[in-house]
């Protein structure tokens, strides 16, 4: 054990950092797994009561190094870039606006870690980029460290999702009633300038009625047929594609009137579903992930625990961001957040990413795969 | 126990009190045991030394742990109990043996390893967060003593600091060393539950599930605590993926 724990230590000294990636758990079971690994297979795992206990008070920091690789070929083999998860151990129980100010530390200490690592760019997974969205000046003073938010590879694969799992049902998308629930946030306005143009109608959900109304003058402009509300009751029409891109702090969103056999995309990090919302004959998947086909490597071994997919190498797309422009060597801000993603830029970042062999993951969904995925099979197969 | 007056404790203080003195008691009776100890450390340390500078150095912080331990007593009297101590309780014993190990091998760096970054640590959250939520006199007292603590540690890191920088490695291995001896037993002392019989500091009963009546619990003093020693050992330098793993791999 001791040598393991010396390894670690020597290997955080050697390793140039290109990457960090910032996220937190979105359940206690994904935290305690997360812990049980770093406890090693030799001792029993903690029981919950004390994980609840201890990771409040764990200060953010690197858990693991994170190796990808690029499928563009060097004279030295596969390009790849070496990075490093940071973990911000914001509770998963506090991630409503009663903890903001505490969560907000949590991140800038996060952000320190990767400063002091010396990544050259930082992805904001989950919460992290909510917290600090267009105010990243809150973050601790940076000298060669840029830091992106990661959404405008988030809305790129949300919106190939979305395109996909059409396909994949027989629907015409341009025939469609599109539904965004979280619509002024910055995957939710992202999608929206993606997706209304190709659509028959758009419906736009969000809390702030104002922002509502300026989202939907935008896409206006460009005559689209828009409708707001802040209650998911009020539109006049049911919608057959529904994208769930709501900041919640734990899955509680309860869609009511949808069409029958809606199209539904849950890209909330935590989920945006209540377990008890009734889907009945709509077919849900989780957006916004994409797959490394070029492979990725943990060390510690983390592979299945921080990325809990039922495909292997599968990443949420802010995550995914930050590694693209890494193995691209853009190391620039691209997602600065507050609704700043346009077609173009979504088109850009799929470009850098697919050039690297990032793409859309599979798609699947609480229940497994919603589509046929011989790796997936291959992936559970081996246990 | 006695109602309890002091001079120095209003009424509605002295009500408060009366009842949870007994929690207080053993409160000031762990605190107490370990200036102490940290004292007898720094005594143990100061005859180890060669330059006397280094001895001047050392006494002077026995001198200081000794005032805090008398500060402690005194806190004790102003609410009418008798605060003990015991530096061969089980616990506390184990962490004088590692610190003895440490000058048996005259190593100056690691005594102030397990004095200044793993028991002080341990005091200077556990005496803030006391200081949170003690009345009075009793509250000022373990805030400013864990004030003093931390100026202790401050020393102490710079002397850490320059150590680490001539051989990080050499110098992680050893704090990892000292860690495995001495944060495994604080880590049994900050356990939620004493399930391995009584702590031998503790006046009665294990004090840990009477902490929640005067707005503490174990759990939180035990995060505290790991909380502080992993900042601690952050500004060292040494990587926060290790020492992560060092404090979820102790015991609970």
């Amino acid at each position: 054990m001791g040598d393991s724990v010396a390894g670690l230590a020597t290997l955080a000294r050697t390793i140039d950092v290109d990457f960090a990636l910032i996220g937190h758990q979105e359940s206690w079971r994904a935290a305690a797994d997360v812990l049980a690994v770093l406890r090693g297979p030799e001792r029993t795992p903690l029981p919950d009561d004390e994980i609840k206990d201890i990771l409040p008070w764990i200060p953010p920091r690197a858990v693991c190094h994170v190796d990808v690789r690029s499928i563009v070929r060097t004279k030295s083999g596969g390009a790849k870039a070496r990075g490093i998860y940071i973990d911000s151990f914001i509770p998963p129980d506090r991630l409503e606006a009663a903890y903001v100010h505490e969560n907000i530390a949590r991140v800038r200490s996060a952000a320190a870690c990767a400063i002091k690592a010396g990544a050259k760019i930082v992805s904001l997974g989950g919460f992290s980029s909510i917290l600090i969205e267009g105010n990243f000046d809150q973050l601790p003073e940076r000298h060669d460290t840029v830091f992106t938010t990661g959404n405008t590879l988030t809305v790129a694969f949300i919106v190939q999702g979305i395109k996909k799992m059409c396909a994949l049902e027989g629907r015409n998308l341009s025939r469609s009633t599109l539904l965004i629930v979280g619509a002024t946030g910055d995957v939710g306005s992202g999608c929206a300038r993606c997706l209304a143009p190709i659509v028959r109608r758009v419906l736009l959900s969000a809390r702030n009625v104002e922002r509502l109304r300026k989202l939907a003058a935008e896409l206006e402009a460009d005559g689209i047929q828009v409708e707001i509300a802040t209650d998911l009751q009020q539109f006049s029409a049911e919608a057959d594609v529904v994208i769930c891109a709501a900041s919640l702090a734990s899955p509680s969103l309860l869609l009511g009137r949808i069409a029958p056999h809606a199209i539904v995309c849950d890209a909330g990090y935590p989920k945006n579903l209540s377990p008890s919302a009734e889907m009945l004959g709509a077919t849900v998947f989780f957006g916004g992930l994409g797959q490394v086909t070029g492979g990725m490597r943990f060390a510690p071994d983390f592979h299945g625990i921080l990325n809990r997919h039922p495909f292997p190498d599968v990443v949420h797309g802010c995550l995914l961001e930050g590694m693209a422009l890494a193995l691209e060597g853009r190391f620039e801000p691209f997602s600065q957040g507050r609704g700043s993603i346009t077609q173009e830029r979504v088109d850009e970042m799929e470009t850098i990413a697919s050039r690297h062999g990032i793409y859309l993951a599979p798609l699947y969904n609480a229940d497994g795969p919603v589509e046929d995925a011989p790796h997936c099979q291959m992936e559970c197969s081996r246990g | 126990m006695e109602p309890l007056t002091s001079v120095n404790c209003s009424a509605i203080e002295c009500t408060s009190l009366s009842t949870s003195a007994p929690i207080w008691q053993d409160i000031l009776a762990q605190a107490m045991t370990g200036e102490l100890l940290a004292a007898m450390n720094y005594t143990s340390l100061s005859e180890m030394c060669e330059d006397p500078a280094e001895i001047a150095d050392a006494l002077e912080h026995s001198e200081c742990e000794r005032g805090h331990a008398a500060a402690f007593a005194a806190e004790g009297r102003k609410i009418g109990v008798d605060v003990a101590n015991n530096v061969d309780a089980k616990h506390w014993k184990r962490l004088r043996e590692a610190f003895l190990r440490c000058i048996a091998e005259r190593d100056f760096i690691g005594c102030l390893i397990v004095q200044e970054i793993m028991l002080e640590s341990f005091a200077v959250a556990s005496y803030s967060r006391v200081g949170k939520v003690a009345p009075g006199s009793l509250g000022k007292t373990f805030a400013r003593i864990a004030a003093e603590e931390e100026d202790h540690v401050d020393h102490a890191m710079s002397i850490l600091r320059a150590e680490r920088a001539r051989d990080a490695q050499r110098f992680d291995d050893k704090v990892y060393r000292l860690h495995l001896d001495v944060m495994t037993t604080l880590a049994q002392m900050l356990a939620k539950e004493c399930t391995d019989g009584h702590c031998e500091v503790c006046h009665a009963s294990c004090v840990k599930p009477s902490l929640f009546d005067v707005s503490l619990s174990a759990a939180e003093l035990r995060g505290a605590s790991l909380q502080q020693y992993l900042k601690t050992l952050d500004i060292l330098g040494i990587p926060g993926e290790a020492t992560l793993t060092w404090v979820t791999q102790l015991p609970v």
